[in-house]
């Protein structure tokens, strides 16, 4: 059970998203792979809770395909983004799932991600205002929603990297605050084991 | 003679009051004719209630229009739109663009309703409430907890664990397939991108002059737009795109017709008198008839409909006759019989076609159709004037000496002594039988139909656009709702609600694919308090799941209670009123008709509605209390198709009427009157019934109209006069003609309702011309004589 489309869209943006602060700097630090994998390790800061919420898994990005995030620890969960849905596996299992068809900021979102992935940074900077820097080989920026209504429901967004990105940071309106480091990231073919590419 | 003087000065000064009046109403006050096609339906007297769904509906449509701009790149999709707005953007007296607040709004509307999050749940999440596990809902919180994409919302994850308001956000934003993106409002189908545009209309929607502004507008954005991105789709849709084509298509109807009739009149007049004085004294009192329905339906009306105007202007094909037959008779008559005389003589004859033209065009204002009365009315004022012009007017200005007998009006004459005749022979024996078996085939294969679209059929593109427009923005249908109603706003929620769930299993059998409704945003105050109940049971309990995951995050009874304590504080019931005033609550507010009569009432519509879907959709609503399936289509048939039944009786009637009318100076010749006529409207239906049409309502007015004009010829024949001299046949002949150019010119129409009233008037008209003087009694003694 997910809800909430528009904050998918600026999280799985920022996480490939490099902005246009010195944009065109960054683009060419930037390597763009055909296939991307790697391991994420989150952590949650949650109003309220006096522990931070920390999980941590694999993710792929397949260019012309969508993203592939899951969680294996300590809760194992499978989230697929392609063109036209979003689906939520628990298992083999379809826990959930919201097509463009119902929810049509999920094609939105997904065009958004293939324009990232392919370099479209332009488009990119029309949904939101790109600050940061670059300093030899690594660049950071922050991130913020253009329209009210994107900035309210995503809040703030900021990115580190080099070559690939290497920290996410999201600071949400309600408080809430997450961060995603990226380890042992690996691009081509081989990149995706079996089971990830039979997930696609 | 004095007296004859005053009077035709009496008219003489009401034809300037007239003039005045007209000069006043086009020049002064620059009236346009009205538009509204809804204006020809009726009311629904019975029940007031229904009347004002039905408005709510209409009007919460007709201020509106909207415009898809489309591109298969987003990019392309834009730079056109924004074309296409900065074009509009320059008229925004006439116009006013709506796409820039709807994204503030809805998300400030949604703060709005946080503080009262507990009683806001799906349908489907208050079912899993009931029924799932506690595991369950742990399950679905960690899902939130852990998933990166989950939790990143304005509500923060401990004020919301289970994702039951995010789950009723998500549905109250999936009631619309439109989103915000990129400052503008987006909508996909898969193959192109568009930008929607919604516009509200500053002038009225079936205003003439507006219609021709915002349309000329909306092609101008539209060659701008498309110059910009050469491949982009626009796509308008509104009442007033609708209005507009009909108002054009019956602007063109009116100018034909008229200018067709009075081109074909002066034609026929000009052939049987070769002079230029019996032109202009018809084409008088036709003028004075316009003049006089136009300014006294004015003075009744208020305002006159655009189809009442194309429908009058057949009108003129029926104000000639009294001017012809007048015109006729002193042709005819000696030249010693002073005009006034002569006069005094037609007077009888005059008298009755008028009024049985008038009983044929009552049977039109009898039926519930405002537009078909205002016609009705229109026609008859028209007549009355042009009639009361020939006799105050015609005997001063025609003397004996102003016409001559000329050759062509002669042969006319000539031709009825050769016309077939009707006795008791066997020829007149087997020509019955054939027409009885014509008229028994016939009318064995007439069909019937009431179908909605006689009243108004609009072109292919535009339904198109109309159909994809539905589609593409997921609309709810304006024609097909339901109405709720109860003594109070509670019961009128709950009965929604009861009637809801009735609706949700159809959405998963696809028969429908959603409805709006106030419940949606507002749940009943019953609803509510079982809402809060429901996670006070299964939810906070103790060992529930709250508990349960309390445990599984690591945290103790304190962040329990803290939670709890959360969750009371956000039960603040949410009320009515303050969403009503609330500007999240703009589109939805035509659904609450609020307080009538003794009651309250509102609207629940739906979506994705297909034809096979009514009888299911109908029979959701039976058995509930105060909940009832209004089909404004199918109700419009069925009245179309009531009166067509009752009209029909009508007809008999008239006739039984005009024979009784007709009696006392006929006597035993008046079944030679009507005959004809009756004859030709039955000849009329087999030859309908042959060429496969259907009947429907407005044959059979059109019978009704026969009935009148057809006796009139009836009368002309069988007068004193005409047995002296056949004279009476040329203005047969000629009021024949012209009723034919007129009512022919108006099967041109594309209005169905307006074509089929033409055809059967052509039809009818013709089949009485050629009849009646077979039964002309002077001519069968004459033949016997031979």
């Amino acid at each position: 059970m997910m809800r909430g489309v528009l904050p998918w869209c600026a999280i799985l943006s920022s996480f490939v998203l490099l902005g246009a602060a010195p944009v065109a700097k960054i683009q060419e630090l930037l390597a763009r792979p055909k296939v991307l994998c790697g391991r994420f390790d989150q952590n949650k800061q949650l109003v309220g809770l006096k522990k931070p919420v920390k999980s941590n898994g694999r993710f792929c990005i397949v260019a012309d395909k969508g993203v592939l995030w899951r969680t294996l620890q300590p809760f194992p969960n499978t989230v697929r983004l392609t063109r036209d849905e979003i689906v939520q596996l628990q298992g083999e299992r379809v826990a959930f799932r919201l097509s463009a068809k119902e929810e049509p900021t999920v094609r939105v979102i997904n065009q958004v991600m293939f324009a990232l992935l392919a370099g479209h940074l332009g488009e990119l900077e029309k949904l939101f205002e790109i600050d940061g820097s670059v300093y030899q080989n690594s660049w950071n920026v922050t991130l913020n929603a253009r329209e009210p209504a994107v900035a309210k429901a995503v809040g703030k967004i900021a990115l580190d990297g080099g070559e690939y990105v290497k920290n996410v940071t999201i600071d949400h309106t309600s408080g809430d605050r997450t961060s995603i480091v990226f380890s042992a990231l690996q691009s081509g073919t081989d990149a995706m084991t079996a089971d990830e590419a039979a997930l696609f | 003679m004095n007296r004859r003087n005053l009077l035709a000065g009496f008219w003489g000064l009401v034809v300037f009051l007239l003039l005045s009046h007209s000069a006043y109403l086009w020049l002064g006050q620059r009236i346009a004719p009205d538009t509204d096609i809804l204006a020809l339906l009726p009311a629904q007297q019975q029940d007031p209630v229904l009347q004002q769904s039905f408005s709510r509906m209409a009007e919460a449509a007709q201020q509106r229009l909207i415009v898809v701009v489309g591109a298969s790149e987003w990019a392309a999709a834009r730079r056109a739109a924004d074309a296409y707005r900065a074009v509009l953007k320059s008229r925004e007296d006439l116009i006013q663009l709506n796409d820039g607040v709807m994204d503030q709004t809805f998300s400030d509307g949604l703060a709005q309703f946080q503080r009262h999050r507990v009683v806001l749940l799906t349908a489907r999440d208050e079912a899993a409430l009931r029924g799932q596990s506690n595991e369950y809902w742990v399950n679905v919180a960690l899902t939130k907890l852990y998933s990166p994409f989950g939790g990143g919302q304005a509500v923060a994850w401990q004020d919301d664990p289970f994702g039951l308001f995010s789950g009723w956000v998500q549905a109250r934003a999936q009631e619309t397939p439109v989103r915000p993106r990129d400052g503008r409002l987006y909508v996909g189908d898969g193959r192109l991108e568009y930008v929607v545009l919604p516009i509200t209309l500053r002038a009225p929607a079936f205003s003439l002059a507006a219609q021709q502004s915002v349309m000329s507008l909306l092609a101008q954005a539209q060659s701008v737009a498309q110059n910009i991105a050469p491949d982009a789709e626009v796509v308008v849709g509104g009442v007033m795109v609708h209005a507009a084509a009909a108002g054009e298509q019956a602007r063109w109807e009116l100018s034909v017709i008229g200018f067709g009739s009075i081109l074909g009149i002066v034609l026929l007049i000009w052939l049987a008198f070769r002079s230029l004085k019996p032109i202009v004294l018809v084409m008088l009192s036709i003028a004075v008839g316009c003049l006089g329905a136009l300014s006294a339906s004015w003075l009744l009306f208020d305002r006159l409909h655009l189809l009442t105007l194309v429908f009058g202007a057949s009108l003129i094909g029926g104000a000639q006759d009294y001017g012809i037959y007048f015109l006729c008779n002193r042709v005819a008559a000696d030249a010693q019989l002073d005009s006034w005389q002569l006069l005094r003589r037609l007077l009888p004859p005059l008298l009755l076609t008028l009024i049985t033209t008038v009983i044929g065009y009552m049977g039109l204002a009898l039926t519930p159709f405002p537009g078909l009365r205002q016609i009705a009315v229109f026609s008859v004022l028209g007549l009355v004037f042009a009639w009361l012009t020939v006799v105050c007017w015609f005997p001063v200005l025609v003397r004996s000496d102003t016409l001559t007998k000329i050759r062509l009006a002669n042969w006319y004459v000539g031709s009825l002594a050769r016309w077939p005749l009707l006795g008791r022979d066997r020829r007149t024996l087997v020509v019955a039988i054939v027409f009885a078996a014509v008229a028994i085939f016939g009318g064995s294969r007439l069909g019937i139909s009431d179908d909605i679209r006689l009243l108004q059929n609009p072109s292919k593109s535009l339904l198109d656009d109309q159909i994809k427009l539905t589609r593409l923005l997921d609309l709810p249908t304006p024609a097909q709702f339901y109405l709720v109603r109860g003594a109070s706003a509670e019961a009128v929620l709950q009965r929604e609600e009861a009637l809801k769930q009735r609706l949700d299993p159809l959405i998963e059998r696809r028969i429908i694919s959603g409805y709006h409704a106030t419940s949606n945003w507002i749940p009943s105050a019953h609803a509510q308090v079982a809402r809060i109940q429901l996670i006070q049971q299964k939810v906070l309990n103790d060992g529930g799941p709250l508990a349960v995951l309390a445990a599984r995050i690591g945290e103790g009874d304190q962040w329990v209670t803290a939670t709890r304590e959360r969750f009371r504080t956000s039960e603040l019931p949410v009320l009515l009123d303050d969403f009503l005033k609330s500007p999240t609550s703009e589109p939805w507010r035509y659904l609450w008709i609020g307080q009538v009569d003794a009651g309250y009432a509102s609207i629940v519509a739906v979506k994705g509605l297909s034809k096979p879907g009514l009888p299911i959709l109908e029979g959701a609503a039976a058995g509930l209390d105060g909940v009832r399936w209004v089909d404004a289509v199918g109700a419009i048939s069925t009245v179309l198709g009531r009166y067509r039944h009752y009209m029909g009786w009508v007809v008999v009637f008239s006739y039984i009427a005009v024979y009784g009318l007709l009696y006392p100076r006929y006597r035993g010749a008046t079944w030679r009157v009507v005959a004809p006529t009756a004859l030709a409207s039955i000849a009329t239906l087999a030859l309908l019934g042959i060429t496969g049409q259907s009947l429907q309502l407005f044959h059979v007015l059109a019978l009704m109209l026969i009935l009148g004009v057809g006796v009139d010829y009836g009368i002309f024949l069988q007068e004193p006069g005409a047995r002296r001299d056949p004279i009476a046949w040329l203005a047969v002949v000629l009021s024949a003609l012209s009723t034919l150019l007129s009512f022919g010119l108006l099967s041109l129409s594309k209005t169905p309702a307006l074509q089929a009233f033409g055809v059967t008037m052509l039809i009818g008209t013709t089949a009485v011309w050629l009849l009646v003087p077979c039964f002309d009694d002077y001519q069968v003694e004459k033949t016997r004589g031979l």
